[in-house]
């Protein structure tokens, strides 16, 4: 590991890197080696500084210390551009594209120089010998804001390409995609690495990596812990290096018998929603929860189980179609900064944004107060005081916030979208079993998750949005993984 | 009605003039990302430096001066907004306040009080041969002064370069969304500086324009709130060139009915002529629909 630094064998090398935003250490003297013609996933828990890493390796970010060799060669880059020419492509996590502009601007962005001309036929042109010679797909003038965000990460990997990208960096690439379309990828990115070229791919799953990878690298609170090749490693002994101490993450719930209350709680009934464009997202749906279960949702982007939850939870009246709830849902949005809470507010003041829109009168704020300090309690919200601004609180903590918020008052019903976005292992775990520990108490779960594998961990049934339809399937992978592309 | 139409679409094109200068400025700083609200400051300012340098070195050189001091005012401004990311609104509004505070001053200072019958030397209009013959508005757009036709280049240049060229891409990338710019290799921050900078050049002109070809005098607050009326402009125009120039047109035109009214004596209140233009934005905008043009981060700071 030492030695391959002056190797040229090395296509990339990251050296005692050091970087630190405002009064956190994100980067604390993390190292990485990636060989040439390898695939190399970089693991950590959020906040581990895979992300952070990365970006000074493509020069979005200058390190505070720490060398990068290129081939052997040390480099400073200056901006991305210097990166680029170097041969080193990024795909970020969230997709740095033009969403206004066509996909051959979006790749003639940033060429040339200063007077050159852009001809768009010319670059269009361009763009398909790339699609023919790499096998991704797209159509260069189709806008980037109307394609699908498969097409989109393909965009981005072309992009990077079109600069000959030797490294090609990828943050979290599945997050986004269907089980189907992530399979292409890894496919892909296999085919890329056996022509010589090199990929570093960062992600949280542990198994996939260790499927796919060549050599793992994992960061716990900015430093490398571990460096090895993929198959002489396991999931436990990476977990362990994750973390920083044994876990039972990963091991398989016991299943206990059904307990469900056999009374259905809630229940949708030939329910069609339309957007604003009038295209129908959910057509004609029918299905039910019962007490005492977790009914799982999956579906890949836009198959219509947000719609379906929004009008389980009462946030969307359905258009035709009726919805039968209880008087009391919880309800947990999938994007928690936008539609859950408040950041410049202390966990008191978002308390008091349950049932906001019902209430009526003056705010006895004592009485917030202490629902606030209940609910921390009973979720275990890590935070110094319910005074605390809600921003200062870590997004587990956050979420553990909107889960005690929502859960109290014993609802009849819980609806929760993605709640684990965004959040490190542990405190996934710590969400999940706040559901879990919910269903036991009788109250009938929905959850929409984009990760099959919480899907499986957490239900006790599942259905399959696809295409704006609801689908009932088999406790069984490979049948939602099907389902979900269509295929029945 | 034919006597009163050639007169029309002179008043039309006359207003419209230093109106679509300062529009197709504020539309490059807007496709930057940046708001500026200062631009009624950048286009006084130009009114005046216009006014200082042509009283000593005539009206041609009249207009290096009016270009110069809109850059200088447009410096300030984003020095402030890009460079230390200051609120586009604020510092906008402190800008226009600025410029016509600080050349209402050193005009008193200058000229004294009494000089609101000071004179300058002004471009004289220059007919292009034959087309000036037109009837009806051959006069309006081929006999102005020769300022007026700058306005035949930039407009097509301004609209291939904003497709055609890697600086148009560049700019409207950074407007759009700034970090994938940055992810590109392109600094978001020099190209808002030169945005800006052409936004304060051609405020200057605007305002140039205004003095050194068709007033021929300055007096305090000329600008007349043209900058918010060019901002406007470049909303009801969809922020595209031509679209701007057709916006500034169609002001100009909707100003210039008061003179027609008044010919044919149709006798209706002035008031409601000079209202037209507003209520022209107005409607643009409750039409303009959901799908705006606007650059996704116009007005974001940073």
């Amino acid at each position: 590991m030492v030695s391959a630094r002056a190797d040229v064998s090395t296509a990339l090398s990251l050296c005692d890197m050091s970087k630190r935003f405002g009064t956190t250490q994100a980067l604390d003297g993390a190292s990485l080696d990636v060989r040439r013609g390898t695939l190399h996933a970089l693991l950590g828990e959020n906040g581990a500084g895979k992300t952070t890493l990365m970006r000074l390796a493509f020069g979005m970010d200058t390190p505070d210390t720490g060398t990068i060799l290129v081939n052997g060669k040390t480099c400073a880059w200056r901006t991305s551009a210097d990166a680029l020419r170097a041969g080193i492509g990024m795909v970020h996590q969230h997709f740095l594209l033009v969403p206004a502009m066509s996909v051959a601007e979006n790749i003639g962005l940033g060429r040339g120089g200063v007077f050159s001309g852009f001809d768009p036929t010319c670059t269009a042109a361009v763009v398909r010998d790339l699609v023919a010679a790499t096998g991704l797909a797209i159509d260069p003038e189709a806008r980037v804001g109307d394609l699908p965000v498969g097409a989109q990460q393909r965009l981005e990997i072309l992009k990077a390409l079109s600069h000959d990208a030797q490294v090609l960096i990828l943050d979290e690439p599945t997050a986004v995609l269907s089980p189907q379309e992530t399979q292409d990828l890894y496919a892909w990115l296999r085919r890329f690495v056996d022509s010589g070229r090199t990929v570093v791919l960062i992600t949280h799953k542990v198994r996939e990596a260790l499927q796919i990878a060549d050599d793992v690298t994992v960061l716990r609170r900015g430093r490398t812990v571990m460096q090895v090749a993929a198959h002489a490693t396991g999931e436990a002994e990476v977990l362990t290096a994750l973390l920083g101490e044994t876990t039972t993450h990963g091991a398989p719930h016991a299943r206990a018998p059904r307990r469900t209350t056999g009374k259905t709680v809630l229940a949708v009934n030939g329910v069609t929603v339309r957007d604003d464009r009038g295209t129908e997202r959910l057509k004609c749906v029918t299905t039910h929860v019962c007490g005492g279960e977790i009914l799982g949702v999956a579906g890949v982007e836009g198959a219509g189980q947000l719609e379906l939850l929004r009008v389980m939870a009462g946030r969307r009246i359905p258009d035709t179609g009726s919805a039968t709830r209880p008087a009391r849902v919880g309800f947990v949005p999938e994007d928690r900064h936008r539609d859950a809470v408040i950041g410049e507010w202390t966990l008191i003041e978002n308390f008091a944004l349950k049932d906001a829109g019902r209430a009526t009168g003056t705010m006895v704020w004592d009485d917030y107060r202490v629902r606030a300090e209940l609910g921390v309690r009973a979720q275990d919200v890590r935070a110094t005081s319910a005074h605390d601004r809600m921003d200062a609180l870590s997004g587990g903590n956050q979420q553990k916030f909107v889960l005690a918020r929502e859960l109290e008052g014993a609802p009849e019903a819980f609806v929760v979208e993605n709640p684990t976005r965004g959040l490190d292992v542990r405190a996934t775990e710590q969400v999940l079993d706040a559901l879990r520990a919910a269903r036991d108490a009788g109250v009938a779960v929905v959850i929409y998750s984009s990760d099959l594998d919480e899907l499986f961990s957490v239900s006790d049934r599942i259905v399959v949005c696809y295409d704006g339809t609801v689908h009932e399937v088999p406790f069984d992978r490979q049948a939602v993984g099907r389902a979900m592309v269509g295929l029945s | 009605m034919t006597d009163a139409l050639a007169p029309f679409v002179e008043a039309t094109v006359r207003t419209a003039t230093p109106l679509a200068f300062a529009a197709l400025g504020e539309l490059v700083a807007e496709r930057s990302g940046v708001i500026n609200i200062g631009l009624e400051g950048t286009i006084i300012a130009g009114a005046f430096g216009g006014l200082v340098v042509a009283g000593t070195a005539g009206a041609g050189l009249g207009f290096v001066g009016a270009v110069a001091a809109g850059m200088l005012v447009a410096a300030i401004f984003a020095f402030f907004v890009v460079t230390l990311k200051a609120d586009h609104i604020i510092t906008g509004t402190a800008i226009s306040m600025l410029g016509v505070g600080s050349t209402g001053t050193l005009y008193r200072l200058y000229y004294g009080t009494t000089g609101a019958a000071l004179e300058t030397p002004t471009l004289a209009p220059f007919p292009i041969p034959i087309l000036h013959s037109i009837p009806w508005i051959g006069g309006a757009f081929f006999a102005q002064p020769p300022v007026m036709y700058l306005l035949y280049v930039i407009v097509p240049c301004l609209a291939w370069c904003m497709t055609r060229t890697s600086v148009g891409l560049a700019l409207r990338a950074v407007g759009e969304r700034p970090e994938a710019a940055r992810a590109a290799g392109i600094s978001p921050a020099r190209v808002r500086w030169v945005a800006l900078l052409f936004c304060g050049a051609m405020g200057g002109l605007s305002g140039g324009t205004l003095v050194l070809a068709q007033v021929g005098t300055f007096n305090e607050g000329i600008s007349a709130g043209r900058g918010f009326i060019a901002i406007a402009i470049v909303v009801l125009g969809r922020w595209s060139a031509v679209g701007v120039t057709g916006a500034a047109l169609l002001f100009g035109a909707a100003s210039a009915l008061q003179y027609l009214a008044q010919a044919m004596g149709w006798g209706i209140p002035y008031q409601f002529a000079l209202a037209l233009p507003y209520v022209l934005t107005l409607a643009a905008l409750a039409g303009a629909g959901k799908r705006s043009a606007a650059p996704a981060s116009l007005g974001v700071r940073g």
